[in-house]
Formats: C-alpha cells, structure tokens, sequence
C-alpha cells in the first residue's frame, strides 16, 4: 500500500521528475522566443535575410531581379516607398538601394520597421549588410529620411535546385507605429466597434 | 429571411444574440416567416432528393463560384488547381476505398461473429504475417499518396516568372489591392462587399460580389504579394487554387495563371472578427485588350490613392 | 490480458462509515467519487457546449443571419464550443471520469497515488470552466460581449481585436484547466508507474492504462507550452511586451508554432484514452482477448512521439518554405500507419470472436468505422498541396469531428453504457443504449457528412452567413445536429429510469470476456477496495 516508505520514496521521486519535466517544457517554450529568432536569422528559414558583415562572393553572369515592397501599417502617418520598385542585380553583386520615409502628420510620431523577402526559399540566398530594421525611428512633422539596404544575392543560390531558376526575390517591409511598451489595451483598437 | 441590411445592425451582442435566440425559438412557431422558412426548407430538401437521385450536382458546378448541392471541388481554371483537382479526386476514392474495406470487414464480423453464429470465439491474439502485412501495406499506400504530393507541392511553392504582380492588402474587413508602377498601374483602390441587394450586378451573389473587383489578364502568370493592415486574413479563390494567409509584418506571395475569362469569388478564410463573412474577393480574368482598357481607366477612377493608412471600414454605413 | 484470479476475495468492507455528504463529495478524496464528480462535470460542460453548437446549427439553418445580431455573437459561441468540448468536456471525461474510476482498480491499487491532488485537480477544473463562463458576459471586441477568435486564439486578433477582459479572463481559464490536467497527469503517471499489483509488469497493464500513461506524458509535455504561449499572449495584452507583435520585432506566426506544439498533442490527448477503452469493449464482447496486445499498447507510444513532431500540418498556408511543408506532410502522413494497426487490431479482436452486440458494442463498432472515416480525410488533409484547398473549410470542420464528435464522444457513450453498471450498481436496459446509437449514428453522419460537400465546394469555417449555394447541405447538417443532439435526452432518460428501477447489477455483468479487474469487485465497487492487493497470475497475449 502507499504507506509503505519505500514506495512512498519512489513516488515522490516520479512525482517531482515529472514537475521538473513540466518546470523544462514552460522554460522551452520561453527559450523558443529567442531561439526561434536566431534559428530564423541564421538558416533565412521564413524568408529571414540572413545578416552578414561582408560579401566574398564571386560575381556571376546570372541576373535575378530584386522587388522592393513597402508598408504602413494603420496609426502611422508616414510615406515610405523605396526608390525604385525593382532593380536587376548579378548574382554575388553588392547593391545599395534607398528607401524614403516622410512624416506627413502634423506631430513626431516613433515607427519600427519589420522586413522578409519572398520567396520563403530565397531567404538563406538573401544577404544584407546593412539595413534599417527592428530601431525606433523618430521623424518630425514634415521630416524626410533615406535609409540604405546594402545586399547581395548568394551566388549559391545557382546551385539550389529549388531556387536556380527564380526569376524574382521581393524584399519587404513594414513600419509599424512604435507602441513604446504600452499594452494592446491602451493603443488604440485596430478593429471598429460593432456596435453602430 | 434577413436581408443585407440588417446584418450590421443592432448594438450589443452577445445578451441581444442570446435573447434573440431564446426570442426566436419560441416565436417561431406559426409566424409567417418561420412557415415561408420551412416552406424553403421543404424545397431545399426535396432539390436535394432528386439532384442525389439524378447525380446532377455536378454538372451544376459553375466556375468560380459554389454551386447549391455541390459535392466536389469548384472547377479549376488554372492549370495548378486542375492537378490539385485531380490529385483529390485520386486521394478520395483511394480513401473510400480503404473505408469500404474497413466496413466490408465490419459487416461480415456483425453478420459471421456474433454470438448465435459462432458460439465459441477463436482464441488467436498473434498473426505475425498479419500484423507486418497491416503495417507495410498502409506504409505503400502512403507513398504512392506521397510521390505525387511532393510533385505537387514543387510545382505550386517553386514560382515561375510572373507578367504581373498585384499588391493584396487585408483590412478589417475588406481587401486593398495595388497595381505597381512599373507593373503598368500606379494605383490602389479598395475592394467592399455590395451589402444592399439593389446595388449587386445581375451576376454577382450575395456575400460575394464587391464594388471594386481585381482585374487580370487572361493567360498570364499573375504573381499575388499578400499582407495584412490589422489582424490576419486569408486570401483566396477556390478555382484558381491558391490560399495564403495576409500577416501584419510579412509579405506572402503565390501565383496562378488563369486560363479562362470570367468572374471568380472568394471568401477571407483566416477567422478575423466581426465582419469575417463579409470580406469576398472577386477576381475579373479578361482579355488582354479588356485589361489594357481597365488599367487606363482605373488610372483615373483610382488616381490620387496615396493615403498610406486608409481610414475607411467596410461596415461604415 | 491480465487474469487476476484471485483478486475476487479482495475484501469489502464497504461498511467503512461513509463520510456525510459534504465531506463525501466536496472534500472528496477518493478516485472513484472524484471520477464521479468528472463524469458529472463532463455531462454538464457538453451540454453547454452542445447548446451552443445547436445555437449555430440553428444560424447557419438557413443563409442570412436570423438568430444572431451580428458575426461576432456568432463566432463567440464557436469558440465558447470549441474551447468547452476540449477542455471541459471530453478531457475531464475520459481522463478526469473515466481515468480516476477505472485507473486504479485495473491495475489493482487501492487508491491513486496522491488522493489530495486529484481533488485539487477536480476543484481547479470546476473553477476554470466558471472563468471560461463569466468570459462569454464581459466585454471582448469593442461593443460586444466574449471571445470571438476562435478555440486557437490566434494574435493579432486575440490582442489588438479584442482589447477588451474577456480573453483575459480565458486566458486564466485555461491557465487553470492546464493546471489542473497537469497535476493529473502526475498523478496518473506516479500511480500507473509505482502502484501497479504485484506481477503486473508494464506488459500485462490493460491498455487503458497504457493509453492513460502516454495520454499523460502528452499532457506533461505539451500543457506547459500553451501555458508558456497564453503567458506571452497576457503580458502582450496587458503588460506590454511583444512577443507576437510585430511592433515589437515579435512575429505572430511563433505563436501558431507554439500552439499547435500544443494543439496537436492535443487531439491526441482526446483520442488516446478513446483507444484505449475501446479496445477493452471490443475484447470484452467479443470474448477474445486483444489481438496484438504489444503492437496496440506501442502503437499509441509511436502515435504520442510522432504526434509532437507534426504540429506545422496546421499552419500550411502561413507561408512555410517547399522543405519544411514537405517534412511536416510526410511526419504528419507517418501517424497513419500506427493508427492504421489500431484500426486492424480492433478488427482482428472481433473476427473469429462470438460477439455480444450489446449497446456498448455497438458504440465501440460505430467508433472504428467513423473514427476510420475521419482518420482517412486525416491523411488527405495531411498534403499540403491538398490542404491549401481544404484550409480553413468545412472539410477541415468534418474531418476533426468525425474523429473528435464521432470518435471520442462515440466512445464516451461506448463508456458509459459499459461500465454504467459497475459505476452506480444498477442495470440500465439495453434497449435505452442501443436506440440512442442509433439515433445519434445517423444523427451525426446527417450532421457532419455534408460538411466535406461543404468544404470541398468552398466555404469557409466560423461563417455566421454564407452564399446562398452552401444553403442545401447546411440545411441537412443542421437536422442532423438536432437529431443528434434529441439522441442526448434518451441518454438522459436511461440514467434516470435505472434510477428508478434499481435492478441490481451483477460484478460482472458480461461474461467470460470481461477479464480487467475491475469485473472482479461488486458492482458498485466498494468505497475502499484492494485494502489486500490482488495478484496478477495468469497472462497470456
């Protein structure tokens, strides 16, 4: 019966190896934020440009044109449009393309801009040196600003069976207003009440 | 029956809906709506009756748009979808078939097996050659289900050089799409549910015709970029075969080539609030002469859309 | 399977002085009144979350919004359902009811292993439901009342969609509900693991326990991740952070990740226990013992394993790369086959058998065809390319029902009509048993076959409206689910006239196949049995 000390000991040990594998699973879940992250920025899985500090590829002969999209998001009065919609690069070729953020409001107002390319699979090919992404920009009223994209296309990407023949790699971003650590509730809602 | 209108109507809603329900049930009986309802419903069923007898459903099915009593897939007009189409059709009598087997199995067990029949039971609890035969046999099945799916699935994710591209915007709770500049537009416009049925076009059905419809060369490889405003949306048409969900921060993108004019619709399938039912997508394929034509005048009818942060809702009355 | 020859002369002193009734049934320490008081929440949560759905079935009766004031009202009450068959319904059913009666006396101990915390399971549970219910009536989409986002709770719209308490006060449900299925799991396991009778090795172990070990295991490990994930999701609401808002470098898309790192798991946390009795109904009736005993107690081993590597089938159309779709069809396509030994298995018991087509029989055969139905449009939405189709409409809608509605719930009732008379000791007719399966056998075909005409033809889920075209088969569906639901009352009506009745019911009741240990004790068991620990003697599989 359970009274029994020595059976009393081992279910006690089962008991708390199974709280220690529940204490595990919610610190994995947490550990998944940041891992998640890292896992994305290293392998481009998601459409993830992969981040690097300088290009020693070789330049080769194959083009491949790179799109270059654009967001607002709701609750930002910004225009934000890169300066060209496209442009034709060579494979390994560094290209530095500008993106133009203006404040049409009549306030300072903080956005945050997110970004990934398309396709998904093109992401580990996608390289960038530099770029304007994840930092709070503040803009006056009226205010202007070019940030640069500095890229290049992964040559490997010619030897992917997957990719070798894309035709197009589309790089986007979004700005967000920046919250500045203001819970949902307080921001104001997305979606109209319904009732009328 | 309820019309458009009334939809949006009405403040609160969860007591409203409930007292409304309670309301309902017990009124229902003998008011002239509920009969004209159960009048219908006698109809419907009885449609029901002989479209099964008659196996006519398909042949209702139209492209582009559910069909009533439909029991497939909506016809495909892209190539892709055709494939897909097929591939469902191979996978469901596949599946009907092992269901068959299971109740052939079944009822020869209820009509052999049971107590009058067979008074004492077998006492067999091993087969070996049974039990790995029932493990490698489904293992076969799943690869012949898994060859063609691989196929497919690289022929719709690897995308081929599109001719056009076409920005999708997801808003609580209608559409946006964006003909780039140098895609030979240089506009954006909204796209809303017609909610009053006196402004629906003759071929447009309820919940899914819309004021501003997206406009697409016939034949041509389309290349759809899909993102969100607000909350998540999905973006689809059943007969061009494609889904892709519309997430705030990330650009989606997939592609079809239609290969027959018409009007095709689709419904937002990412569950986004309130107006979720009320957010189609309806896509004109027409000829290239037709889309030249469009594009000019939507040049004018939609110029000076440079508002980033569009301000309108679908349900503003 | 285990005989336990002489587990009969265990003694039974049920003159042990009952406690009053407030002790007995709120203070209640033992696992067969804690199952009892599961059982009874169960029947009371479906019945609620079966109103709702009749409440849907009513809307979607007939196109255009008749009973609803506006969509959200309507997707509340789907995910009110959703959220209540799960977690209040078919879990604390089986595991909670039926897990707490039956664990213990089949393995032969007297009691589970920590009395106290499985009250505090049972008690946690019943508060979590009553957050989950006071959710529905404070306000969450501005201007209306509930969470209307769905059982998945997916951001944004569970944050910036619905500023309002509502979700949070689902939230804390939840973190309830998991609390209290995690200190069950515990306790399952502890006891399944330390408190078995002499000689009964893992391998001689009914397979409920067996279903009950991995079922727990699955809870153990994936609870704590949609603990995690409904955390992140509460401070993103109310504290600030952006662990899923893209504002904040968060990415909505990890939170699908974590969920159904969860939510898949899940299903099989509903199904696994479902398993498991069935294949004691199937060898009782059948009068044989289980064929493939080790195959069918490692089949759900290998269903629980791969059931954690599969979850992204969920999330085909959120933009995952050619790869990763390809692994997640071809994991996800791997479950099919130990599922498909169960299903063979199940067969091999009855062939060669000399079958009692009792009421319970008939629930548990009606489960393996449409647990069999449901499981092959399983294995058709498990192909992306498929699936792309099929997303978010009403084939995905009749899939997860057949095994769910007509998978577990079948065998909840297969349950209930088995061990009805070893739970309350009366003999409930088995006309009462067999006329409800019929009813809701055709009930539940009528209600959810059309849904993959549906599906297939285009309309998407958690539509309070839909086009006119889809108006024929919703029709149907909706008579079905009142048919099916009607099949409740006859249920109903069975338990109160055995009531009534009082015919005594025998210790065991069907014969020379019920060979599981709790056929050994009186019927109802008395309150303590084992007080001497039966032994295992006789096996042979």
């Amino acid at each position: 019966m359970a009274e029994n000390p020595h059976i009393q000991r081992k279910m006690h040990r089962t008991a708390f190896a199974c709280v220690g594998l529940v204490v595990g699973m919610v610190g994995l879940a947490y550990a998944s934020v940041p891992l998640y992250d890292l896992f994305c920025k290293v392998t481009g899985f998601g459409g993830t440009p992969v981040a690097v500090d300088g290009n020693g590829s070789q330049v080769l002969d194959r083009t491949i044109s790179v799109r270059f999209d654009s967001n607002v998001a709701p609750g930002l009065n910004w225009r934000f449009s890169p300066e060209t919609p496209e442009v034709k690069v060579k494979l390994g070729e560094t290209t530095t393309v500008l993106y133009k953020v203006t404040n049409k409001g009549d306030k300072p107002s903080t956005g945050i801009a997110t970004y990934n390319v398309q396709p998904d699979l093109a992401g580990t090919y996608f390289s960038k040196l530099e770029c304007f992404c994840f930092t709070e920009q503040i803009l006056q009223p009226g205010e202007t600003l070019e940030s640069a994209v500095v890229f290049y296309v992964d040559p490997r990407l010619a030897q992917d069976r997957d990719v070798k023949d894309l035709s197009s790699i589309t790089l986007s971003y979004t700005y967000f207003p920046s919250k500045g650590g203001k819970p949902v509730a307080e921001v104001t809602s997305s979606t109209t009440p319904i009732s009328q | 029956m309820a019309q458009a209108g009334r939809r949006y109507s009405h403040a609160r809603a969860f007591p409203d809906a409930f007292m409304a329900l309670c309301h309902h049930i017990f009124r229902s009986f003998g008011t002239p709506m509920r009969i004209e309802n159960a009048r219908r419903s006698v109809t419907a069923l009885s449609t029901a009756a002989v479209a099964l007898v008659l196996g006519i459903s398909e042949a209702w099915a139209a492209a582009g748009q559910p069909s009533p009593w439909e029991t497939g897939m909506q016809e495909m007009v892209t190539e892709l979808g055709q494939n897909v189409s097929n591939f469902n059709t191979y996978l469901t009598w596949l599946m009907a078939a092992i269901c068959l087997f299971v109740l052939a199995l079944l009822l020869v067990i209820v009509a052999r097996f049971n107590e009058n029949k067979n008074p004492t039971p077998s006492k067999t609890t091993h087969n070996t050659l049974l039990e790995v035969a029932w493990t490698i046999v489904p293992v076969l099945i799943l690869v012949a289900i898994a060859i063609p799916s691989f196929r497919l699935l690289r022929e719709q994710l690897v995308p081929p050089q599109a001719d056009l591209v076409v920005k999708v915007t997801g808003y609580s709770w209608y559409w946006g799409y964006e003909y780039p500049e140098d895609q030979g537009g240089g506009f954006k416009f909204d796209s809303n549910m017609v909610t009053e049925d006196s402004a629906r076009k003759p071929d447009q059905p309820r919940l899914l015709g819309v004021d501003n419809a997206m406009v697409v060369p016939v034949g041509k490889v389309v290349r759809v970029q899909v993102t969100s405003a607000d909350v998540m949306h999905s973006f689809t048409v059943p007969s061009f075969y494609f889904k892709v969900d519309a997430i705030p921060g990330r650009l989606n993108e997939v592609w079809f080539k239609a290969e027959r004019e018409g009007v095709y619709y689709g419904q937002c399938s990412e569950l986004c609030g309130n107006g979720h039912p009320y957010m189609p997508i309806e896509v004109r394929v027409v000829s290239e002469q037709q889309y030249a034509a469009w594009l000019t005048e939507a040049k004018q009818r939609y110029a000076s859309t440079d508002s980033s942060a569009p301000t309108k809702f679908a349900n503003a009355q | 399977m285990a005989h336990a020859a002489d587990a009969a002369h265990a003694d039974h002193h049920d003159d042990h002085h009952l406690p009053s009734f407030w002790r007995r049934w709120f203070y209640s320490t033992n696992h067969k009144d804690i199952g009892t008081l599961y059982l009874i929440f169960g029947f009371t949560a479906g019945i609620i979350g079966g109103l709702l759905s009749i409440g849907m079935r009513l809307e979607l009766q007939d196109p255009g919004l008749q009973y609803f004031s506006n969509p959200q009202a309507y997707n509340v009450f789907v995910t009110g359902h959703g959220l209540i068959m799960v977690f209040f319904m078919v879990m604390p059913t089986l595991i909670g009811g039926f897990g707490n009666w039956f664990i213990p006396i089949m393995i032969g101990a007297p009691d589970m292993a920590f009395p106290r915390m499985n009250n505090i399971s049972f008690w946690l549970t019943v508060s979590a439901f009553a957050l989950m219910l006071c959710s529905l009536f404070v306000e969450g989409a501005p201007g209306s009342l509930g969470f209307g986002g769905g059982w998945t709770v997916y951001p944004p719209l569970s944050t910036v969609g619905h500023p309002g308490p509502a979700l949070d006060f689902g939230i804390f449900a939840l973190h309830l509900a998991g609390a209290a299925s995690i200190l069950g799991a515990i306790n399952f396991i502890t006891t399944i693991l330390n408190m078995r009778a002499p000689g009964m090795t893992l391998h001689k172990m009914p397979l409920f326990a067996w279903s009950m070990l991995v079922t727990a295991f699955l809870l153990l490990l994936s609870l704590p991740v949609l603990a995690g994930a409904i955390t992140m999701l509460l401070t993103d609401r109310n504290f600030g952070t952006t662990f899923f808002d893209p504002s904040g470098g968060g990415d909505p898309v990890l939170y699908q990740h974590l969920f159904w790192f969860f939510g898949h798991p899940e299903v099989y946390i509903m199904i696994l226990p479902a398993f498991g009795i069935v294949s004691h109904i199937i060898s009782t009736f059948s009068k044989k013992p289980i064929f493939g005993y080790l195959g069918m107690a490692y089949a759900m081993v290998a269903i629980g394993v791969v059931g954690f590597v599969v979850w992204a089938h969920h999330m085909y159309t959120v933009g995952l790369s050619l790869q990763t779709q390809a692994y997640f069809v071809f994991a996800t396509m791997v479950i099919a086959v130990p599922t498909g030994v169960k299903v063979f298995s199940w067969i091999a018991t009855m062939w060669g058998g000399s079958i009692r087509f009792t009421a319970a029989m008939q629930w548990a055969v009606g489960f393996v065809f449409l647990f069999t139905v449901g499981g092959v449009t399983g294995v058709v939405l498990a192909n992306a390319p498929v699936d792309r189709y099929m997303h978010d409409t009403y084939y995905v809608v009749a899939h997860f029902h057949y095994v769910l509605s007509l998978g577990a719930v079948f065998v909840i009732f297969a349950a209930m009509y088995y061990w009805f008379p070893k739970i309350t000791g009366y003999v409930m007719p088995e006309w009462i048993g067999k006329l409800h399966f019929w009813v809701a056998f055709i009930g539940s075909n009528v209600l959810f076959f059309p849904m993959h005409f549906l599906g297939l033809s285009g309309m998407p889920r958690r539509y309070a409206d839909y086009p006119d075209a889809f108006a024929g088969w919703n029709l149907v569906s909706s008579i079905g689910g009142y048919v099916f639901f009607a099949g409740l009352f006859i249920f109903m009506f069975g338990v109160v006239y055995a009531f009534i009745r009082k015919e005594k019911a025998a210790a065991n009741p069907w014969g020379e196949g019920a060979t599981t240990l709790e056929w050994t004790l009186s019927s109802p068991p008395p309150f303590h049995q084992f007080e001497t620990l039966p032994r295992v003697i006789d096996t042979h599989h």
